[in-house]
């Protein structure tokens, strides 16, 4: 009977892997709803405009240089504009951005949106954020609540 | 009763081919149970060094890339390079990101592993290859609900559905309830 198991348990891990080898070697990663937009709109338009694309579903592109450690619930892409990037942050589990994606090129379908926040929210993000990157925060240097303008994405399409 | 025969049939026979779908379902459901508390798809390790600082007549980026994986002893060819600010560079490998402080030469790797087992599982659990899989796991679906009927039958008696059956069902049932009351 334990013999029996165990092949079965054998054969499914090795089904699954089967199944998952693919995923490893993805060269393009979809995910998300399909994408609809043809037309590139530069994050540094966004981000040098942002009240007039609030609420607008927008097509942008660029290069990975960070996701959520913990979820894949949201990545930063950076801009065409030098030392600018913007976060595209997407539902819980409805689209799990994968950490390996670091360094690839995306194409992001979403809505651009504004969160507001008050100086006390923005120090228990900043907190957050230096405890998940492992770094030193001093509560101080925040002085005011601030307004983040992000993506909240819609469709994804990953490129090794 | 013939009915009973052939319900415990199908239950049982239907129970083993669900056997290994159940403990992937099983396994993937705790990991991305606790999703807050652990990345259940990536190990991710962090190393913190320091190379000689990169002088300003460095300009180009390819040359500060070249000089700070050659400091590092780090063969691998790297897939992008991003400036977080004027200082600040980050270099994407495969499956490690570099980032440096060029007049500090502080470094810290963020090197990212894939949990060989638990990964490919949370993929099918969560449904990521979709298409024919989707299928798959509704088929699963139903063999678990047609499991779970089927179980409250498969015996007669004080201890079946009539008996002891009937109150360990209840139990069953009320769990889900009492936190539907309690959080919903």
């Amino acid at each position: 009977m334990i013999k029996k198991i165990t092949i079965t348990a054998i054969l499914t891990l090795i089904f699954v892997n089967l199944s998952f080898a693919t995923d490893g070697e993805i060269k393009t990663n979809i995910l998300g709803k399909p994408i609809t937009l043809t037309e590139i709109t530069k994050i540094s338009t966004i981000l040098a405009n942002p009240q007039e694309l609030l609420g607008d579903t927008v097509l942008v592109k660029g290069t990975i240089i960070d996701v959520c450690k913990k979820r894949g619930c949201w990545m930063e892409i950076a801009s065409d504009s030098s030392f600018q990037s913007i976060k595209i942050k997407v539902k819980d589990g409805e689209i799990i951005f994968p950490l390996s994606a670091k360094g690839s090129s995306a194409l992001v379908e979403g809505v651009v949106e504004q969160l507001v926040f008050t100086k006390e929210e923005v120090i228990a993000m900043e907190e957050h954020q230096a405890e998940e990157h492992g770094t030193e925060f001093d509560p101080s240097t925040i002085t005011e609540g601030k307004t983040i303008y992000r993506i909240r994405g819609i469709g994804a399409q990953i490129t090794k | 009763m013939k009915w009973r025969k052939w319900n415990n049939i199908l239950h049982r026979d239907i129970g083993y081919l669900a056997f290994g779908l159940t403990i992937i379902y099983a396994i993937s459901g705790i990991a991305v149970n606790h999703m807050a508390d652990w990345n259940p798809n990536y190990k991710i390790e962090e190393m913190h060094s320091t190379i000689a600082p990169i002088t300003a007549e460095i300009t180009e980026t390819k040359e500060i890339i070249n000089t700070v994986l050659k400091q590092l002893n780090i063969d691998d060819i790297p897939k992008n390079s991003n400036f977080l600010n004027r200082e600040t560079i980050q270099i994407f490998l495969e499956n490690n990101t570099v980032t440096t402080n060029l007049s500090t030469g502080e470094v810290s790797q963020e090197i990212v592993k894939s949990r060989t087992l638990i990964r490919p599982m949370n993929f099918l659990h969560l449904n990521h290859p979709k298409k024919l899989w989707t299928w798959v796991a509704d088929i699963y679906a139903i063999a678990l609900a047609f499991l779970a009927i089927t179980g409250l039958f498969v015996l007669k008696g004080k201890k079946g559905i009539k008996g002891r059956g009937a109150w360990l069902a209840a139990i069953g049932m009320s769990i889900p309830i009492l936190f539907k009351l309690l959080y919903f």
